[in-house]
């Protein structure tokens, strides 16, 4: 016993590393990838916290680059889709009123890429500030809108920089309804929760579900319609209103911006003008 | 004591941490990666036994391979480095009882001495991993092209540090 206690001990740098070579080639020729031990990879919760924490601080480097890029994509798909819808809307009214054809240009509306250079969510009236401004073509009223859905108005617009009422500002209201249905409702935030908003003023005889999509009505001219806005995560206020009032989740990370699009739409001015003549005529 | 093994602990975190989200993405030429978590090995005091230099090389390994799903190559590749480490050490330095810090350096072994053994082992390491990694001879030209690119980018990368600290003191 002492003897081979002896041996082992006096050999014991071959055991070792016998045994270290054998554990490694166990591993090596271990060539089944999926009987492979999730901590004896990077997929594991160490070694994939490591990564994430580096690629959380590598992922910075090129996201400005990416961001653009998605951006503009998204612009140009958003334009096309508008056109689009416009251009189904033109033959609806076509077909409606057969011999009646429209001449005015089809795209009505063109985006403007900016970036977000100041954002409050926790005020009880909030902006947001975009590096862009008279010079680049915002002018105030415009609507703005990122990837998700719609952010707010465009409210002050000096040379290079434009201020936006952001969606989290009671002052602002923006006219909605129920995507797929034509029943509208006036959108307003009730200053608590920067990801949610209450839907006031819905005809009670609306069909709702929780989880439905609120889309902007088009109604305003600012907004085109069919943006998304926010999702139906719950009613309110009791039923015994005349108006149903929903809580909305909205689309749009408010609490995260990054990159918005302002919408421009090239017929505004003339919208407004004609709605000026019509109540100033009332007025008389 | 403590400080030693603190220090040694240090390093060791440092350069798996090091070697895996900086220096596993450098592909210089598409051929060249250098593998500086070796460092470690090479600065193990040599007053320390066989049996613990192949546990820690091992360890580190694995660490490695784990992080860098390499499945055991490293800790294969590295406790046979362990194990090489004190036999090519004395090659170049045969009189151990000479050097007054038992941790391998520019100062304790000298210049010469130093930059040799750090060579060979870089050199020894690359061709053990790469060996490893390519295991059929398919194509053994490129394996050979890997094995010098990356021993020379280590070992500059590794001399180049060990002057810096040097300087320091």
């Amino acid at each position: 016993m002492r003897n081979l206690l002896n041996f082992l001990l006096r050999y014991s740098s071959w055991f070792l590393f016998a045994f270290y070579v054998v554990v490694s080639c166990g591993l090596l020729f271990n060539r089944n990838p999926y009987q492979h031990h999730v901590y004896m990879t990077s997929a594991g919760a160490i070694a994939g916290g490591l990564h994430d924490i580096s690629s959380n601080i590598t992922g910075y480097f090129s996201l400005r680059d990416i961001n653009d890029d998605l951006q503009r994509q998204t612009a140009e798909l958003q334009a096309e889709v508008l056109t689009l819808r416009e251009q189904v809307r033109r033959y609806r009214e076509d077909e409606l009123q057969d011999s009646l054809r429209q001449v005015d240009s089809i795209g009505r509306f063109d985006f403007i890429i900016a970036t977000v250079i100041n954002n409050s969510i926790s005020r009880p009236y909030n902006y947001v500030t975009i590096n862009k401004g008279r010079l680049d073509g915002i002018r105030p009223e415009m609507g703005v809108m990122d990837q998700n859905g719609v952010v707010g108005v465009v409210n002050v617009v000096s040379d290079h920089y434009a201020r936006i009422i952001s969606l989290l500002n009671p002052n602002f209201r923006l006219s909605c309804k129920l995507r797929g249905s034509d029943t509208f409702g006036s959108l307003v935030w009730d200053g608590n929760d920067p990801t949610s908003a209450i839907l006031e003023e819905l005809p009670k005889h609306t069909i709702f579900h929780e989880g439905d999509t609120i889309v902007t009505s088009g109604f305003s001219a600012v907004f085109p319609e069919g943006l998304p806005v926010g999702i139906i995560s719950g009613t309110a206020r009791g039923a015994d209103d005349n108006f149903f009032t929903l809580k909305i989740k909205l689309l749009t990370d408010l609490t995260a911006l990054s990159t918005v699009k302002i919408i421009s739409n090239t017929d505004l001015d003339e919208i407004r003008s004609v709605e000026n003549d019509a109540t100033s005529k009332s007025d008389n | 004591m403590t400080k030693e093994i603190l220090k040694y602990l240090l390093l060791f975190i440092v350069l798996v941490v090091a070697q895996v989200v900086v220096f596993n993405h450098l592909c210089l030429f598409n051929v060249a990666v250098p593998l500086v978590f070796i460092y470690f090995i090479i600065k193990l005091p040599v007053t320390l036994s066989v049996n613990w230099a192949m546990t820690f090389s091992f360890i580190l390994g694995l660490m490695v391979d784990i992080f860098s799903n390499t499945q055991g190559m490293n800790a294969l590749a590295c406790t046979v480095l362990a194990v090489m480490r004190l036999p090519l050490l004395r090659l170049y330095f045969p009189r151990e009882e000479d050097m007054t810090n038992p941790e391998p350096s520019l100062h304790t072994l000298g210049p010469a001495a130093y930059t040799k053994y750090l060579l060979t082992m870089v050199a020894f390491y690359c061709a053990i991993f790469f060996l490893i990694e390519s295991f059929t001879f398919y194509n053994w030209g490129l394996m050979v092209l890997r094995i010098v690119s990356s021993t020379l980018l280590t070992f500059i990368i590794i001399l180049s540090f060990d002057s810096l600290t040097a300087k320091s003191r």
